[in-house]
């Protein structure tokens, strides 16, 4: 019996060591802008990435961007977080924004750049600094046609309390977004992309 | 009797580990205890200095560290920093849900000091609370929105232990109703209509709420509870202040013992409250209150939660005494008498309580809604002692409300 103490003493020593070596190996590895990497069931960037794609292939194919020509110009008013996650969806307008842009079939306004830009007006304007020949002329900036808005919302639900090693949840994520004509207020385009992902996590650690 | 052997041999590096851990805890707990009071004396950044994290404060008492430092930064006015600290304390919360197989095997064996602090079930929520508070105080409402959703998700948890902590139900409603989910926000000023003991404080909003979603059956209801001034008034939008006000100070746990001869010690915390200090806030004239104050008193929903988890401290606190009881046992049979009475002298001081707890949180948070004539500059407010009387006046400047605008302010007494 004492052996046995003694074997599982060693035992027991040898496998916190090993931990403590593990946890103290710092390990670094490149991920592919591309690649799926996900640690739980909340929210990640390769989330943002698929339903991105998703909503600018929509918007693209679909009327009344598909058939425009005259590349009309949008305004972004942002993506409101309705989930329970603090998520910045101004990384979202931005892939959107770049997206779309890329496609070379719309312009955008430039709105979170708005007081800055009345600045420099000013300066080149009023400042007594600029020579009037290179000056900017004012009320010549472009109105937007359309207004691109949307919402993403979140649902989760967990597994009840009862006795078990692992606790399941399931969240639901979507990504509603609006392109409305600003002259008649009408929506012209609406669509939804969604990620449903169910995890479980352990109740019980070292 | 080899493995009798083997664990009386233990008993002493127990014991020995137990006073070490004590020893630890004591001197978090001086640090904290340090911090507390430049808190209470108004010095809330002497209290934020106390406690700054290169002083290698233990880890077990990490959640204490971060809630403090965020009441303390509140209390300041520096939301941003609070919402730092307290962003940190709930990231802490969720990995703390894992139960830690070592933590758990140590404490049953010392003391429930060798546990991490995870907090009790009203200050998880109190986190959020605060977190909302300071969103709001920083016109950020879709993330007070997101830490209502927090909340919500503690309070649906464990919903009859936190069911009169009616101030954070109805700031959560509040987030709502600012992000215009008007139908959310009607659910909790519902609920909380039906939790507190008369649904007048929230009449105004139901009714205002309920004429928005064309609930008339409902709009009829609630306008009940309203004067013909009162009806017209909250269905129009007015100038208003919201003021959070936290008064007095917080419970804080105590141990309770039962010895039961010869040396066998159950201990247990209760919350016992701090009487004394600010008890309520009355505007002076001209500012004029929408509704009655929401108020929470936080000593009860704390003594409602620990209750909630009694059974659960009971049963750990039993197999806690009975292994202790085992390992003196041992010691007797291998060590003689004399080890035996050193092993259960020390068992008996191990025997702590877990005393831990968030102490600057005041004894009521009071949330009290103000219409103000627009353009209004200022509102004198009345701090009001427990038997009436006035403790203190206070006035609130740079408001000049436009129609319509909402303003926020937290005021601590």
């Amino acid at each position: 019996m004492h052996t046995f103490m003694r074997r599982l003493g060693c035992l027991v020593l040898a496998v916190v060591v090993l931990g403590f070596t593990n946890a103290c190996t710092v390990t670094t590895r490149e991920v592919a802008s591309d690649e799926k990497v996900i640690y739980d069931e909340g929210y990640h960037f390769s989330d943002k990435k698929s339903i991105v794609r998703a909503l600018v292939d929509s918007l693209l194919t679909k009327s009344p961007l598909a058939g425009a020509t005259d590349r009309p110009v949008v305004i972004v008013y942002g993506v409101a977080n309705r989930t329970s996650e603090h998520i910045s969806t101004s990384a979202i307008t931005d892939d959107i924004r770049q997206a779309l842009l890329a496609s070379g079939k719309v312009r955008f306004v430039n709105e979170t750049q708005r007081e800055n830009i009345a600045k420099e007006m000013d300066y080149q304007h009023y400042g007594g600094m600029v020579n009037p020949e290179t000056m900017i002329a004012k009320g010549r900036q472009v109105g937007a046609r359309y207004m691109l808005t949307g919402t993403l919302r979140s649902m989760e639900k967990e597994q009840g309390r009862q006795v078990r090693l692992k606790k399941k949840s399931l969240n639901y994520y979507s990504l509603n977004l609006e392109l409305t004509e600003l002259e008649s207020s009408l929506i012209e385009w609406a669509d939804s992309a969604e990620v449903i992902r169910e995890a479980s996590k352990p109740f019980i650690g070292w | 009797m080899l493995i009798d052997k083997y664990i009386a041999g233990r008993a002493g590096l127990l014991v020995g580990l137990g006073l070490v851990l004590l020893l630890l805890s004591g001197c978090a707990t001086t640090r904290l205890n340090a911090a507390r009071d430049a808190f209470y004396a108004g010095q809330p950044g002497k209290s934020i200095d106390l406690l700054s994290e290169d002083g290698g404060f233990p880890s077990r008492e990490r959640l204490l560290l971060f809630t403090e430092r965020g009441m303390a930064y509140h209390r300041l006015g520096e939301y941003a920093k609070s919402v730092v600290e307290l962003r940190r304390a709930a990231d802490l919360m969720a990995a703390q849900e894992v139960i830690s197989l070592s933590q758990q095997a140590s404490s049953l064996v010392t003391t429930e000091w060798a546990t991490e602090y995870k907090g009790e079930y009203c200050e998880r929520l109190w986190v959020h609370t605060y977190l909302m508070m300071n969103y709001l105080l920083l016109y950020q409402y879709e993330d007070a929105l997101v830490e209502a959703k927090q909340a919500l998700k503690i309070q649906a948890g464990h919903e009859e232990a936190l069911r009169q902590d009616y101030f954070t139900r109805a700031l959560i409603a509040l987030c709502y109703e600012n992000l215009r989910e008007y139908n959310d926000a009607y659910i909790e000023y519902k609920r909380l209509a039906e939790l507190l003991p008369s649904p007048q404080p929230v009449a105004a909003d139901l009714y205002r709420l309920a004429l928005r979603l064309g609930f008339a059956d409902e709009a009829a209801q609630y306008g009940q509870y309203l004067t013909a001034g009162e009806q017209a008034s909250a269905a129009r939008p007015a100038a208003e202040l919201v003021l959070f006000v936290g008064l007095g100070r917080g419970p804080v746990k105590v141990p309770g013992n039962v010895v039961v001869p010869p040396s066998i010690r159950f201990s247990f915390p209760m919350y016992r409250d701090r009487p004394g200090g600010a008890f309520d806030l009355q505007p002076v004239v001209p500012a004029e209150p929408m509704a009655s104050a929401i108020a929470t008193d936080l000593g009860v929903v704390a003594r409602a939660a620990l209750d909630d988890r009694k059974a659960a401290m009971l049963v750990k606190e039993t197999a806690r005494v009975a292994s202790k009881e085992a390992l003196a046992r041992a010691a007797g049979r291998n060590g003689g008498d004399a080890a035996e009475i050193l092993v259960r002298a020390a068992f008996f001081v191990l025997e702590e309580p877990d005393t831990r707890g968030w102490e600057t949180l005041p004894a009521r948070l009071l949330l009290l809604r103000l219409a103000l004539d627009p353009e209004q500059p200022e509102v004198a407010v009345r701090i009001i002692g427990r038997h009436g009387e006035s403790i203190e006046r206070a006035v609130l400047s740079d408001l000049a409300l436009r129609s319509g605008q909402r303003v926020y302010r937290s005021l601590r007494y």
